[in-house]
């Protein structure tokens, strides 16, 4: 009886859902333009970013005659992933696309991703560890190679460095060297306007730089989403001691990547003295800030540690042969070191293989750019991310409300991450 | 007018009616039956029954989006209602000058939803915003109107009252011109002061053009989505998640296609009963004022 009913149930949801369920469709033809095969790239970047990686995409174009590269914007990082997610289940998906690390393992279980295991010189791309699929997740090696590191970054912390001299105050190495300098560095005015020593995010990305320097982790060795238990805990709580007891920190409005473009403008405004944010706005605070912008390390509290960011190339299983190619051509190009380069020294995004940095070195672009080799060196404080399918939903829908909830609201630390793990454990 | 043939009321109704059933009941009824399913779009379908309302139900979030959602709907109508009806009496008069402060009210609703809710984003900025400047002049703040979860949900309906306002003046103005002058010269000879003419002749004859108003400002503002996405994107701490948005976020943020479904029904159940209560309510006030 039961059988039959799980019959009628499977037969009722295939009738009603497969055709999109399964959607995941094929293009069985590739798509040609004057002879060359069509790579159409959705990406993910606005402003300098967009700038550079369309410059990049002319150049490759330009040096071929088989292969013509179709980049199209799809709006930021979470909006090109729905859009990427929906176009693949309507069978509708592009050749190759970008996506943020954390969705990786989901991608890669529901079997959309190529893997690039076997085409050309894949396994001998001479990646800087931490950026490379290997590096940036836990086990990451034993996986299918379905994932080659593009823009990558980690946190760092900037400083207004002629705020800081008039305070004579070095960067902060410690959460309680971070906490007295932001103390030294708030200023009230009269007129009520606020000059705060301190602002981050409240994001994950960031809290989860703070788990690991509390000394915890995500994911436990045997499976179990922890979230960091006390590391976790301790890191929300350092945060609302920051904003709710110290006055110190602002959290900056809205979420997202408005509210680190909030920071970014509030930092260059003069109106925050510290910031942390990613290296890929290096380049833009660099140029854009009327004083001398200082790039330091996260400070540690039991330790050194941070995440890394950005996105990774992903090619689409569903993509003709051809296509799925020719996409493999143009990924090599741009891990080229003279491509990488020109990406990384114009955006402040990673380079991501070692004969890159070699040349940086040999050029003297860190001796230049001394901001660039404080974060490159900062990688040797990476701390992987589990290979766990949920991770994406553990970020959007459990940690990154209750973050909000913990700093903005006061809500109790230990009562939030309590129910936070308690979600994450439930199946989606 | 009678017609010919019984079939023939179907066949004027039957376009409209294909309509219907292909763009609203066809995906009200996909949506109720993806509710069922915990689904990903990626991997196939899992039958979970009612689970995923269970989930919404057990964490109280289904509850808190919809009191949001009535809660900035109350705030939005009754602000809209307010000071539509205030501006057309205010400016039911001939003259340019009142025709260029009409159109000036009424071009707020004619601007697109994201150009509001940038030039607002713009203006309530708490250190460069004309609305930071003025509140720091008056000795209040700082003040995150948008970052603090108090006040965002109403800084949000502040804007879509600007937003909706100058459309509740145009039809309240349409409605005041079916107000015979005659019965106001009748109400005034019989020593009606403004209040009482106000009260008791113009009020009653625009019951109907205020049910209108009520019922699409509602349902406008029921379905605000532009305004969410580019200002607080749910945030802070989920203090502006109303339901469309809840509803994007679920689906193409937290990847739960049966959860987004399941807000949906409900969404549509919801949004049906508080339209239907409050037509009930206006006709039925209407007909004891006649």
């Amino acid at each position: 009886m039961i059988a039959r009913r799980e019959l009628l149930r499977a037969w009722a949801a295939s009738l009603a859902l497969a055709p999109l369920a399964t959607g995941c469709g094929r293009r069985a033809r590739p798509e040609y333009r004057d002879g060359r095969v069509v790579v159409t790239f959705w990406y993910a970047y606005g402003d300098l970013v967009r700038k550079v990686m369309l410059d990049l995409v002319a150049r490759y174009n330009a040096s071929q005659t088989r292969v013509f590269v179709e980049a199209v914007h799809q709006g930021d990082y979470y909006e090109c992933l729905a859009k990427l997610r929906t176009a693949l289940a309507a069978g509708a998906a592009p050749t190759l696309s970008h996506v943020v690390c954390e969705i990786l393992p989901y991608l890669a279980r529901a079997g959309v991703l190529e893997d690039l295991g076997g085409y050309e010189g894949a396994r001998a791309l001479p990646f800087v560890p931490a950026l490379a699929q290997e590096g940036t997740f836990d086990q990451g090696g034993a996986q299918p190679l379905v994932a080659i590191p593009f823009n990558r970054s980690t946190p760092i912390a900037f400083l207004n460095a002629r705020m800081l001299d008039e305070a004579h105050l070095a960067p902060p190495r410690t959460w309680d060297e971070l906490l007295a300098a932001a103390h030294a560095l708030t200023r009230h005015a009269a007129n009520g306007e606020v000059r705060w020593g301190y602002e981050v995010p409240i994001s994950w990305w960031y809290w989860v730089a703070m788990v690991g320097q509390a000394g915890g982790r995500l994911v436990e060795p045997d499976g179990r989403v922890s979230l960091g238990d006390a590391a976790g805990e301790k890191a929300l709580r350092f945060w609302q001691r920051l904003v709710r007891d110290e006055h110190v920190m602002r959290p900056p409005p809205g979420r997202d990547y408005q509210a680190w473009q909030s920071s970014n403008e509030s930092f260059l405004a003069g109106r925050i003295a510290m910031m942390w944010s990613s290296t890929a706005y290096v380049r833009y605070l660099e140029d854009n800030a009327r004083f001398p912008v200082v790039a330091a390390p996260l400070p540690r509290d039991v330790r050194a540690s941070v995440p890394t960011g950005g996105t990774m190339f992903v090619v689409m299983r569903s993509a003709p042969e051809a296509e799925k190619q020719a996409a493999w051509d143009f990924v090599r190009w741009m891990c080229d070191a003279e491509q990488t380069i020109a990406w990384s020294t114009r955006t402040g995004y990673m380079p991501v293989t070692s004969p890159a940095v070699e040349l940086l070195v040999e050029r003297g672009w860190y001796a230049k750019h001394p901001n660039d080799r404080v974060a490159y060196d900062q990688l040797g404080a990476v701390d992987p991310w589990p290979w766990a399918p949920e991770l994406f939903r553990v970020d959007r829908d459990i940690v990154e409300p209750r973050l909000e909830e913990g700093v903005l609201e006061g809500a109790d630390a230990h009562a939030l991450m309590d129910a936070a793990r308690e979600e994450a454990g439930r199946p989606a | 007018m009678r017609p010919r043939a019984a079939w023939h009321p179907w066949a004027m109704l039957g376009p409209t009616l294909a309509l219907l059933a292909v763009f609203f009941a066809l995906p009200i009824g996909v949506a109720a039956y993806e509710s069922l399913f915990s689904w990903d779009m990626l991997t196939p379908p899992r039958y979970v029954g009612t689970a995923n309302y269970a989930a919404l139900a057990a964490h109280g979030e289904l509850l808190r989006v919809a009191l949001r959602t009535l809660g900035y709907s109350v705030l939005v109508v009754a602000g809209t209602m307010t000071l539509g009806l205030a501006l057309a009496l205010l400016l039911d008069r001939p003259g340019r000058f009142f025709g260029f402060v009409r159109a000036s009210v009424f071009s707020a609703y004619v601007v697109s939803w994201v150009a509001v809710a940038l030039l607002w984003m713009w203006m309530l900025d708490g250190n460069s915003g004309a609305v930071g400047r003025l509140m720091r002049a008056l000795g209040v703040g700082p003040l995150s109107l948008l970052g603090d979860p108090r006040w965002a949900l109403p800084t949000l309906a502040v804007v879509g009252v600007w937003k909706l306002t100058g459309y509740a003046m145009i039809v309240f103005l349409a409605g005041l011109q079916g107000v015979p002058r005659s019965l106001l010269e009748a109400a005034a000879l019989d020593g009606a002061g403004p209040w009482a003419r106000f009260r008791h002749v113009t009020m009653p004859l625009l019951a109907p053009t205020a049910a209108f108003v009520a019922t699409t400002s509602l349902v406008t503002s029921f379905q605000a989505f532009d305004v969410v996405r580019i200002m607080t994107q749910g945030g802070p701490a989920r203090a502006t998640e109303l339901f469309v948005y809840a509803i994007y976020e679920q689906i193409f943020l937290n990847l739960s296609v049966g959860r987004a479904s399941a807000l949906t029904v409900v969404f549509f159940v919801l949004l049906l009963a508080v339209a239907g209560l409050q037509l009930r309510v206006w006709r039925g006030r209407a007909g004891v004022s006649r």
